[in-house]
């Protein structure tokens, strides 16, 4: 046991030291998936604002939300990164063959990358999530701060899922398709644009066991609601603990193996 | 000093059924044998391999397909961990497998001596040191602001070569490299690989050409499905063909 946790942290060390590798093609990858457009990245903001507008133009103003459009805003803010995160993060391994098989560098040179990759994504969105919250007329309060925090957790909690993602996408290809299923099922059981009603009822029990409900809280409560989520945080910070344990259990495990599976 | 030594090296990996309802890929990532029957049916890539090498060797690994060149290449580097046996290298290792990996087509030669600079593990300041030594090595002028995309094949291997050369690693990997590029930056590629051999260096060449063979290396290992079959001389290979 202790071998293989000593193996995943020598590759996230030597990784982490290699940070000029991943930010370096990670910027590379934003740019060339914009090269020849007029916009350039600005693209990513384009997109998120025609998402998010969409929503709330068909979804309109719920009564039992307040401030929906806010609402809407930093749910699907929250959700695209986190299933961007991990509909690409299970076929990682895929994309990356050619280095792997032709490289030393350690696997978490790959995750980083793909972690900055959504990062910067993240950042074009976050600029439109910024401008509809604050049209909206949403009070800017010292609470905003844990929502930072929370925003720091889940890109904390980002190269584990990656690391889980990319393993799992590897070693069971048909987890891509299984994955892609389940995240678009997941746009409609997260509470991105509705929320819990009553105690009762199938919708509460959603709310209550779908995981993605409280990092999606954690981000939006301090915002919207003005308050502290302890609880979600709790939860976020329990579940990011045990994502890193196992995270680091398979990548010490079958990092070595992950280059006669592709 | 810069030596390699391979003590009874074995890769053997287990052929894993993977968890999906698509036609079974039976494509092997390395070559070798297929023994076993079901769960415990595995590819035995290398067995028993055993040889040394110390500064100024050539080594040519020679074989049919599939015999285990590129493998042992590839555990020499670092890329597969031996299953069995122990190699212990001594010196800076660089590899030059695949001659396009790291080069980014949108980029240009610059830039992409930059990225390939940063896999390899240089500084920023080694990497601008060594700048115009790569590019007028390359002999790629003008071209080298240029996206890569827009370079013919031989080009991007003269990149790859200047590159993988230019920092003089004291082991250098190369695999089935050297057929791209007009004659007269072959006999320059010719030169510099003679070079890194008498700098103290070890080069450690796959390849099908027997000249190629005779002319870079002085030793030959030869190679069949993951056996060695000989090791031995250029000049007894030689001559032994010749007998």
């Amino acid at each position: 046991m202790l071998k293989v946790v000593r193996s995943a942290l020598a590759d996230i060390g030597r990784g982490l030291r290699m940070r000029n590798v991943w930010m370096a093609l990670a910027r590379e990858d934003i740019g060339d998936q914009h090269k020849r457009t007029t916009l350039g990245p600005v693209w990513l903001l384009v997109n998120y604002l025609a998402y998010a507008g969409t929503f709330v133009v068909i979804f309109g103003h719920n009564p039992a939300i307040p401030n929906f459009p806010a609402f809407v805003a930093v749910g699907l803010f929250v959700w695209l990164y986190l299933s961007e995160v991990i509909t690409q993060g299970v076929s990682l391994f895929t994309r990356e063959q050619s280095f792997i098989s032709g490289t030393t560098l350690p696997v978490t040179v790959y995750v980083m990358r793909m972690t900055m990759q959504s990062v910067i994504r993240a950042a074009y969105a976050l600029a439109g999530c910024l401008a509809i919250v604050l049209i909206e007329g949403t009070p800017v309060t010292s609470f905003w701060l844990w929502s930072a925090l929370g925003l720091v957790l889940i890109v904390f909690a980002t190269p584990a899922v990656i690391t889980l993602c990319a393993i799992g996408g590897a070693f069971f290809p048909d987890v891509n398709f299984l994955v892609q299923n389940l995240m678009r099922l997941g746009l409609f059981v997260t509470p991105i644009f509705w929320t819990r009603l009553s105690e009762g009822g199938m919708r509460a029990l959603i709310y209550h066991w779908n995981p993605f409900t409280y990092f999606l809280e954690i981000v939006r409560i301090p915002v919207i609601d003005g308050r502290v989520p302890f609880h979600a945080l709790g939860i976020c910070a329990t579940i990011t603990f045990f994502l890193w344990a196992t995270a680091v259990l398979l990548l010490g495990r079958l990092r070595k193996q992950i280059v006669f599976v592709l | 000093m810069v030596s390699i030594r391979a003590e009874n090296l074995g890769l053997a990996y287990r052929v894993r059924q993977k968890l999906t309802l698509a036609a079974r890929d039976r494509r092997m990532v390395t070559g070798g044998r297929i023994e076993g029957e079901g769960r415990s049916r595995h590819v035995t890539a290398l067995e028993d391999v055993s040889f040394h090498l110390s500064a100024g060797d050539r080594l040519g690994l020679v074989g049919p397909n599939g015999a285990g060149k590129t493998t042992l290449l590839k555990v020499l580097y670092g890329i597969y961990e031996p299953t069995a046996g122990r190699v212990e290298i001594n010196g800076r290792v660089d590899a030059l497998f695949n001659i396009n990996l790291g080069f980014r087509r949108e980029a240009t030669g610059r830039r992409n001596i930059v990225l390939r600079g940063l896999i390899n593990g240089w500084s920023q300041e080694e990497i601008e040191t060594r700048m115009e030594e790569i590019i007028e090595f390359s002999e790629l002028g003008d071209f080298i602001d240029l996206p890569f995309k827009a370079y013919s094949q031989g080009m991007a291997a003269r990149l790859a070569f200047s590159v993988a050369t230019t920092l003089e690693p004291e082991i250098l990997l190369m695999d089935e490299w050297i057929g791209a590029g007009d004659p007269s930056f072959q006999e320059k590629a010719r030169e510099r690989m003679a070079t890194l051999a008498e700098k103290a260096g070890i080069i450690v060449l796959a390849s099908h050409n027997p000249a190629l063979i005779e002319k870079t290396c002085n030793k030959v290992l030869e190679l069949e499905k993951g056996h060695v079959k000989a090791l031995r001389s250029v000049e007894d290979r030689v001559r032994s063909k010749s007998d």
